[in-house]
């Protein structure tokens, strides 16, 4: 194999955090949940990598599964905040109070 | 089992046990539950019980005394446990036999009694049930083969005591008494629990007879331990130093009350729980001079204590716990007959001296203080004679009862080694003797001072007996025949039956009845014959009497009675008005020392330890909820940041921890 | 390995793109030009199948409903992000630790080379993309997916049935849509009185 693994490794980190810091620092939930999509994509970056790396197509029905896991999560993410924030002016999940303990 | 000792009876059944043991706790049953009905036949339903029971022990004399393949008396099995090992039975040897007759007959007299005593009084069912209960209890203990058995007894023998102690619950007197039997009562019942656990877990057995067959598997330490275990029990129910406080407290229950469980046979139990483990006391000289000197020490301290006492059950009280003295200083030193002996007419001297001075308080409407009575021999003749004939006895005067059971311990004590024990048993001798005729002079003689204001006599206000109990009777009105006849009938044992039965030293009817059941000795000869000892006793005796006369029945101090009393009592050493100081050392050992644990627990332990441990826990529970309260700021970001946190955290511990990802 | 870098940098770019777009379309973009390059890198990885999946499913479905809400709610001209930073500032110390959680997985695995461990890799064999019965194929991924791994596809089939009931419950007109606590009592106490009425 031409490339080490580590360096998928790597990539799969980087994309993860960017997907981390997107999360964490944007404030529109649409931007969000694509942050959220990057994350799974590291993921399944990596499960392709080491399917790879062992000749093991688990990896790769993992990966399948992952992406499915994904439609439905990006499909009930976008409802949510459909639902949220059809009525209000402003689209900022910082003003969103209904899980403040 | 040498020397002729038995302790497991004949093999075979003998029901009638079962009958004669349970028909007290039947007329119990019954008075109890229908108390408001029977009313005042209660009482005659009790002393049918009681009589029932009183003629089938006699009809079990020849049971019990039979003797047949190195097996005596006779056993009942009633129900097996651990077969082998732990079963319950009765059995009726001489031993049992003795107490069983004391019990049920002593037992049926005061019975009877009491339905006069205890006439008008608004619980005259309960009364009666519980000395029903009592008796059944008593027989318990007595009757029992193994050593649980009698544990039961021990302890329902307390209840009914704690009872009938604080039978008049509406004093807080009688009440602060129950309590206080009872309680030093527990301290000896857990001794003998003790005591129990050590031979069980020797012999693997409570059976007396499996305790007693090999009394060298135990060992000299353990044996003494078992013997200290035993005699603490005995000494908490027999009233012996330093467990004897509760005894004259316990006056505070109805005469009768005092008469049967406080004289004649509750008390004397500690006394045939010696006798009855007679093989392990002989096999540990060590114990045996521990309960020897312990009886001796209580012989003498309770007879001062008696010369300085003025209520009058009191001072019986103080004579009881010296007269117990002597029998498990008797017991204690192996001359068991001697001991029991004195037990058997102690039984009839003492239950008739109580109910003769129940006559007395009855006629004056429950006065106890012998001060304020006075000149009684003209007002109550038969209550005179009665206490006389007592008081005779108890002082050993020559063939009354006592004199030849009391020898019998004091020469017992020499026989066996004990010269100090002579000595105190002769000096016990000539108190009892003083304190005695003090009680029948002060009581008897000059002139009735019921109408001397108490102050003039020296009494303190507080000293003050509790008013008349409810049903209180005309001033010195003749008692019924239902309570002058038992005490007629007592006379005639504490007259002559120390004459019938214990003349005749080896050859007595006595010494033949107990020869199977106490292992024969073999003694030195005491350098003082029993005929000399005899003289010595009566001879202190008759000092004791001298002084009681020179000082009460004299002409000039008949004269000057009340001056004479007041001086008396007013002039009292502390010392004796404080009765030695037991109750105060024993509330500062043990009371104190408990009551400042328990304000420490309540002061410091509980609110700073145990609230303190809950108050901190809700105050973390509450903190902690603050501290993740903040977290919950319901922004969406924190919680991923918080969750990404986690995350980091988890690969931080990989790097570090498990050795990196390399 | 040119490839990888090439397509790595792409990724990485998009990722960033994505993350700090000033629109939420052009993060869609982005997030396209990722999912590209990812799908590329799937094939170096004889993932074929995986590859056509990413390019259909994300981009072509889940980046398509990311644009039509983007639509649904552009429409009322709300702006986006604008009320006040509400992030505590004392979040400064979690945010660097992971940061260096990150610089430190970076930095040990950039450039290394795990052998495979314990059971020894499965006998496949490999060849180029698009070769029947080689690793990756989609007859050789079909028959993993339908025989070994059934049930978790199965397990799919029921996750995928929750969301779009999920879907319908949340953005459908019969759920209240409750944005705040006030409005929350308001349709509680609403609700309470329509039970309370007869439950008409």
């Amino acid at each position: 194999m031409p490339v080490d693994i580590g360096n998928y490794i790597a990539l799969s980190t980087v994309m993860f955090f960017i997907g981390v810091g997107g999360v964490l620092l944007r404030r529109n939930p649409l931007i969000m949940l694509m942050s959220i999509e990057l994350m799974f994509n590291a993921a399944n970056l990596l499960f392709m990598a080491f399917a790879r790396a062992w000749l093991a197509n688990a990896g790769q029905v993992f990966a399948f599964l992952v992406i499915t896991v994904a439609a439905a999560e990006a499909a009930i993410g976008l409802a949510i905040v459909v639902s949220t924030f059809r009525d209000e002016k402003n689209v900022d999940v910082d003003e969103i109070r209904l899980m403040r303990g | 089992m040498s020397g002729g000792q038995h302790a497991m009876g004949v093999d075979g059944s003998y029901p009638l046990l079962i009958a004669l043991w349970l028909l007290p706790l039947g007329g119990a049953i019954l008075c109890w539950a229908f108390g408001p009905q029977l009313k005042t036949r209660a009482g005659w339903v009790a002393c049918a019980a009681m009589a029932a029971s009183l003629f089938l022990t006699a009809l079990s004399w020849g049971a019990g005394t039979q003797a047949a393949g190195g097996l005596l008396g006779a056993h009942q099995a009633l129900l097996s446990w651990i077969p082998g090992s732990f079963d319950f039975g009765l059995l009726l040897d001489p031993l049992s036999l003795l107490w069983a007759l004391i019990i049920t007959g002593v037992g049926f007299l005061i019975h009877f009694y009491s339905m006069g005593y205890m006439d008008g009084d608004r619980a005259y069912a309960r009364f009666f049930a519980y000395m029903n209960f009592f008796v059944f209890a008593m027989l318990t203990l007595v009757l029992s083969d193994n050593f649980v058995g009698l544990l039961i007894g021990w302890g329902l023998v307390g209840l009914a005591s704690y009872f009938l102690i604080g039978f008049w619950f509406d004093r807080p007197s009688a009440v602060a008494a129950a309590r206080k039997a009872f309680v030093i009562n527990v301290v000896g019942d857990v001794a003998i629990m003790f005591a129990i656990f050590a031979i069980v877990a020797t012999v693997h057995s409570t059976a007396f007879g499996d305790a007693f067959a090999a009394t060298g598997a135990y060992g000299p330490g353990l044996l003494f331990a078992i013997c200290v275990g035993l005699f603490v029990g005995a000494a908490a129910k027999s009233a012996q130093i330093p467990l004897h406080t509760w005894l004259p407290d316990a006056m505070e229950g109805p005469t009768p009350v005092s008469a049967l469980i406080h004289a004649a046979t509750m008390v004397t139990a500690g006394v045939y729980l010696i006798a009855r483990c007679a093989p392990l006391w002989d096999a540990s000289p060590s114990a045996q001079l521990l309960a020897g000197s312990i009886g001796g020490l209580t012989a003498i301290v309770g007879a001062i204590l008696g010369c300085v006492q003025w209520d009058i059950k009191r001072i019986l009280a103080y004579s009881t716990m010296s007269q117990i003295g002597y029998m498990i200083m008797g017991v204690g030193v192996g001359a068991y007959a001697g001991g029991v002996a004195h037990f058997f007419t102690h039984a009839f001297f003492k239950a008739q001296l109580f109910l003769a001075a129940g006559l007395i308080i009855h006629a004056l409407a429950n006065e106890q203080d012998v001060r304020r009575m006075g000149g009684l021999r003209t007002k109550m003749p038969f209550a005179f004679w009665a206490i006389l004939t007592g008081v005779l006895s108890i002082c050993g005067i020559p063939f009354f009862s006592g004199f030849f059971s009391k020898d019998a311990v004091i020469y017992g004590a020499l026989a066996h080694g004990h010269p100090w024990l002579y000595a105190v048993g002769i000096v016990t001798a000539g108190l009892t003797a003083y304190y005695m005729f003090r009680l029948l002079f002060v009581t008897f003689l000059g002139s009735y001072r019921g109408d001397v204001d108490p102050v003039e006599l020296g009494m303190r206000g507080a000293a003050l007996p509790p008013a008349p109990a409810a049903g209180g009777h005309a001033h010195a009105h003749a008692p019924a025949w239902i309570m002058n006849a038992p005490v007629g009938i007592l006379i005639l044992p504490t007259v002559a039956i120390g004459a019938a039965l214990m003349a005749g030293g080896e050859g007595s009817p006595w010494a033949r009845y107990f020869a199977p059941q106490f292992a024969a000795q073999t003694l030195p000869p005491a350098p003082i014959s029993e005929i000399a000892t005899s003289l010595i006793v009566l001879l202190a005796v008759a000092a004791g009497f001298a002084v009681a006369w020179q000082r009460y029945a004299a002409k000039n101090a008949q004269a000057n009675a009340v001056v004479r009393l007041r001086d008396e009592s007013l002039r009292m050493p502390a010392l004796l008005t404080n009765l030695f100081y037991f109750d105060a050392v024993i509330d500062l050992l043990f009371v104190r020392t408990s009551q400042l644990f328990g304000t420490l627990v309540a002061r410091v332990f509980d609110p700073h330890v145990i609230d303190g441990a809950v108050r901190e826990l809700a105050e973390i529970a509450r903190s902690t909820g603050t501290l993740v309260r903040s977290l919950e700021t319901g922004l969406l970001r924190a919680y991923a940041l918080i969750l990404a946190f986690g995350a980091a955290c988890f690969i931080v511990y990989y790097a570090l921890a498990a050795g990196g990802l390399r | 390995m040119i490839a990888f870098w090439i397509l790595g940098a792409i990724a990485i770019v998009s990722a960033m793109w994505t993350v700090t777009a000033k629109k939420p379309v052009y993060s869609v973009i982005a997030l396209l030009v990722n999912f590209a390059a990812l799908a590329v890198l799937y094939v170096t990885l004889s993932a074929e199948f995986l590859a056509v999946m990413q390019i259909i499913v994300y981009s072509g479905a889940i980046l398509v409903l990311f644009v039509f809400v983007i639509a649904l709610l552009s429409s009322g001209v709300a702006p986006f992000s604008a009320g006040p930073n509400r992030m505590p500032k004392a979040v400064a110390p979690a945010i660097a630790i992971v940061l260096a959680a990150l610089g430190f997985v970076v930095y040990a695995t950039l450039g290394t080379r795990i052998a495979p461990s314990g059971r020894a890799p499965a006998a496949a064999t490999l060849g180029p993309v698009g070769t029947a019965g080689v690793f990756g194929s989609v007859a050789d991924f079909g028959k993993a997916l339908f025989t070994t791994h059934l049930l978790p596809f199965e397990i799919t089939a029921l996750i995928l049935m929750v969301a779009v009931i999920g879907v319908v419950l949340l953005a459908g007109d019969r759920v209240p849509y409750v944005p705040t606590r006030r409005r929350a009592n308001e349709v509680e106490r609403s609700a309470r009185e329509a039970i309370l009425r007869g439950g008409e």
